[in-house]
């Protein structure tokens, strides 16, 4: 059975706003992910293991703010303490993952089909995140992570570089055509281009 | 507008945060026998008072932790932030 993705009715390839006059390669970009694996990790305030021991694809679990411990194939981000958000190319992981964390001490929850992540890249890339969200982007750097709402949505933001800025929006599914309207009319004032 | 530093996050908008009510109330203890007046206060009654106070706030669009924070609900003042497993 194939999937179909939670922008798949709405994302519109091509220009739009303010992008005359513009060098292409300036303009903002927008993308859907697609076909990443999402796993929700949480550890029981019960649970005496050590997160020190465990490992995914190569990667610790870090109890720290903002944190996000990466490869070229997954992320782990922090989303709060005793709580993660993992995401990968690696579908198999779920295995893996599944193996590791006993259900004594961890709730693992698949999360790959509801979510939607709407990928922003360009110089401009926080200043539109500033136009709906409270959070002062000023001080997010690199493998930064954080919770928060955009124009009243529940957002998970990851910044994946910043030169230029590439940027990951979570959000529910159920959210995601709103969230994409949001983002894209914020988008106009600098020009973007829906690939 | 308020900001609220999150005992886990870090300084965060009001808007990430959702009011929990009074810190200070305490709910009687289980199986113990309770007036019908004190289970009353429990539930309902509270001060409304003008000065410095100790809520429960829930980070719900952040790490969705129940925080303490001590505010004045006057001039709306926060002096302190806690886990909400911590005393003041």
């Amino acid at each position: 059975m194939t999937s179909i993705s939670a922008l798949e009715n709405i994302h519109i390839k091509g220009l739009f706003g303010d992008y005359e006059d513009k060098n292409e390669k300036d303009l903002l970009k927008i993308s859907e992910n697609k076909d990443l694996l999402i796993i929700q990790i949480v550890q029981y305030k019960s649970s005496s293991t050590f997160l020190e021991s465990l490992k995914i694809d190569g990667l610790n679990l870090k109890n720290e703010t903002l944190n996000v411990c990466s490869n070229s194939d997954t992320r782990i981000l922090w989303n709060g303490p005793n709580s993660w958000l993992l995401v990968s190319n690696k579908k198999k992981l779920l295995r893996e993952i599944i193996g590791k964390f006993d259900e004594n001490n961890f709730a693992v929850t698949d999360l790959s089909h509801s979510r939607a992540i709407i990928e922003l890249n360009g110089e401009n890339a926080k200043e539109v995140l500033k136009k709906g969200c409270p959070y002062n982007f000023n001080e997010l750097k690199k493998d930064n992570c954080l919770n928060s709402t955009f124009n009243g949505m529940p957002v998970t933001i990851d910044l994946l570089d910043n030169n230029p800025n590439k940027i990951r929006i979570f959000t529910l599914r159920s959210f995601s055509e709103s969230l994409y309207h949001s983002i894209t009319d914020s988008c106009l004032e600098f020009g973007y281009k829906g690939i | 507008m308020l900001h609220i530093k999150c005992p886990h996050c870090g300084m965060r908008s009001q808007n990430e945060f959702s009011y929990g009510g009074d810190a200070t109330i305490k709910r009687p203890e289980l199986n113990k026998e309770i007036s019908d007046q004190d289970w009353n206060n429990f539930v309902y009654n509270r001060k409304s008072l003008r000065g410095k106070h100790l809520e429960l706030w829930q980070h719900l669009s952040g790490c969705r932790q129940w925080i303490k924070v001590e505010r004045d609900t006057a001039t709306h003042e926060i002096f302190k932030t806690l886990k909400a497993n911590q005393d003041i």
